[in-house]
């Protein structure tokens, strides 16, 4: 058992040998005491390829984050039987551009009675949160991913909850009502529904094993199955609570238009706008990544190994590398849309049902969930159809259908608790409701002459 | 722990901005900036953790103060009309919150003190193999979950060696929902549900 921290422990997948080279090259014209604490080895792995990686990885999502805009317009489009944008460039290709440039241009304005300082500072804390935990994201095998930290799931879910108070303070620096209100509601809403996230993550590190993001992903290549197998039901809450995470529609209640104007940053403009609107996509590629990596495999796909063990020795590992890139892509891409699908075809909840949906049925199921979870690894480990080897999950075939089966079968034991659990109120129709409930002990008595308090 | 080079740089940064920020804490007048104040501190001291070595510690300390507690506290402070804090600059109650910190802070001093004068904070040299495995760099081709074992030493010493905090802990919490459940309850509420 190797416990690695220790100042590596923010390790770095090691660089190319053709940079460390370049470096090594490049330590000749520096100054003696400059170069005299670090070996060139050190410096092309810890400062010159990660910088290299980190300005890839920015340019990359921010494109993505920019045509995912032109995604969702377009997706909208077509839900609704228009045509979306198709003006600027070839099928409206140019239209995040022309966003972008209209954004930058335009005026500016703080309000009057603003918290300045704080209302400088809240689009900052959304777009650094969105942007950091992209650092820890497995992008692929080898050189694809910037570092494997040990606690890569935790950071990604202690940044993203540090997220949410650039919502808070954005909504309460502009000293306005809508704001205020929406940031309250988007709080309560995220701070809810985060609890709901990281149960469900619980059942899935019965599997994992562990929080790093890399080792994710080698647990399940080393199993050769996807985690949405052993974790339907748990994959289900994560997509549920990953939209309200988001504030996404049917969870916008953020910034419901109908409602509250824009919500928490109606008084936001130009370019602090943007920022705010780039940190929530970006955050929509976060989550997605998140679910991707957990449950779908990350960059695994089964049978990837043996299609580059096909290929000649040298360039196994960069064929391995694309493969991997490109699988991570598209399982994104695939959970992306399913985002933007679920807007567009989705009404808004109401704010009380949002609260009992988050409360009374994802957390109860995801505390359901991993109870259930780990009885099935425990009479699995018993049946000895599960091993575990330094920490390694090994199982033949039978295990993999044993835990399938059962992780299905899950489903009904959570279903019944929830019926259960919510018997009164499983109608989200208010009227519905009522009905079940005497006249007698109604909240609110409507009796002549007494004003309801 | 031994502080040489890169580390010893970050502790003093992070030593030193925890510090400020927690003297802007209680100085500043605005509750929101005074939240925003704690919250810096608190990742400060998340900063500190991990050059301890306590990822775990640090990750839930972020997830658990910033994300969960100053996000509430925040959620309070909007709620309540705090410009009569703002525009009052009179505390009566100044001398008696100054003995106070007087005395804690010489409680501290005097704790800090009696330690180092036992063997110190940093006076213990780690051993050659601690110092192995605490400068390993991990091999990165190693195969999968050699790191894993992170997780599960967590657990397990969560649930042996710590299990009766771990408990306590958890009957506090529930004391406190269940208390602000019945104290938020009111007697239309409670002659509903009985």
């Amino acid at each position: 058992m190797m416990i690695a921290s220790g100042p590596w422990m923010l390790a770095l997948n090691a660089s190319p040998k053709w940079l460390e080279s370049l470096v090594e090259q490049f330590f000749a014209y520096l100054p003696a005491w400059l170069t005299s604490n670090l070996t060139p080895t050190d410096a092309a792995d810890f400062i010159v390829w990660p910088l290299i990686q980190i300005g890839v990885m920015l340019v990359v999502v921010l494109t993505a984050v920019a045509y995912l805009t032109l995604a969702e317009r377009k997706v909208s489009a077509w839900i609704q039987a228009r045509v979306g944008p198709n003006r600027t460039g070839p099928l409206g290709l140019l239209q995040p551009a022309a966003d972008g440039i209209k954004l930058l241009i335009k005026e500016d304005v703080i309000p009057f009675k603003a918290d300045k300082t704080v209302f400088t500072l809240a689009p900052i804390i959304s777009m650094v949160c969105a942007f950091v935990v992209l650092a820890v994201l497995p992008y692929g095998p080898h050189y694809a991913s910037i570092t494997n930290i040990n606690i890569g799931l935790l950071f990604i879910l202690s940044i993203s909850s540090v997220g949410v108070l650039g919502i808070i303070l954005g909504g309460w620096a502009s000293n306005s009502k809508y704001p205020l209100l929406g940031a309250l509601r988007s709080s309560a809403q995220m701070v809810s529904y985060e609890a709901a996230i990281g149960l469900t993550i619980v059942s899935a590190l019965i599997f994992t094993r562990t929080f790093s993001m890399q080792g994710i992903v080698e647990a399940q290549r080393s199993l050769g199955v996807w985690f949405v197998l052993f974790l339907f039901p748990s994959f289900i809450v994560f997509i549920v609570s990953a939209v309200a995470e988001t504030n996404r529609a049917p969870f916008d209640m953020a910034e419901a238009e109908s409602e509250l104007v824009g919500g928490f940053h109606t008084e936001y403009s130009g370019f602090r706008f943007s920022i705010f609107f780039i940190a929530e996509y970006a955050n929509m590629v976060v989550v997605s990544a998140i679910g991707a990596t957990l449950y779908l495999g990350g960059w695994y796909v089964p049978g990837m190994d043996w299609v580059a063990a096909q290929l000649p020795e040298a360039y196994r590992e960069a064929a391995l590398t694309l493969m991997g890139i490109t699988a991570f892509a598209i399982k994104c891409g695939a959970i992306l849309y399913l985002f933007i699908w679920m807007r567009w075809t989705f009404p808004r909840y109401r704010y009380d049902q949002l609260m009992e949906l988050g409360w009374k049925w994802l957390m109860p199921a995801a505390l359901a969930n991993i109870v259930l979870t780990a009885t099935i690894y425990i009479i699995g480990k018993e049946l000895g159809l599960v091993r575990s080897v330094e920490g390694v999950l090994q199982m033949d075939w039978q295990g993999k259908v044993y835990f399938t089966v059962a992780g299905l079968l899950a489903m009904f034991p959570i279903l019944a608790l929830l019926n259960a659990i919510n018997r009164n109120s499983k109608s989200f129709n208010l009227r519905a409701q009522r009905t079940t409930i005497p006249i007698s002990t109604r909240k609110v008595k409507l009796s002549p002459g007494v004003k309801p308090a | 722990m031994l502080l040489v080079g890169w580390e010893a740089l970050f502790f003093w940064l992070l030593t030193l901005s925890a510090l400020f920020a927690a003297v802007f804490t209680v100085s500043t007048r605005n509750p929101v900036h005074c939240a925003l104040f704690l919250i810096s501190t608190l990742i400060a001291t998340a900063g500190l953790f991990l050059l301890l070595r306590a990822e775990f510690v640090a990750g839930a300390q972020i997830l658990v103060y910033v994300g969960g507690i100053l996000v509430l506290f925040l959620f309070v402070l909007m709620l309540v009309n705090t410009r009569s804090e703002v525009e009052n600059p009179f505390n009566r109650q100044d001398k008696a919150g100054a003995f106070i910190a007087a005395l804690v802070g010489l409680a501290l001093l005097g704790a800090v003190t009696y330690t180092q004068q036992r063997g110190g904070f940093f006076k213990t040299k780690p051993s050659a193999d601690r110092l192995a495995i605490e400068n390993a760099r991990p091999d990165p081709n190693a195969p999968a979950g050699v790191i894993s074992a992170d997780t599960e030493t967590l657990g397990v010493t969560l649930y042996t060696r710590a299990v009766l905090p771990f408990e306590i802990a958890s009957v506090l919490l529930l004391m406190a929902i269940v208390g602000s459940v019945l104290l938020a309850r009111d007697r239309r509420q409670e002659e509903t549900y009985d």
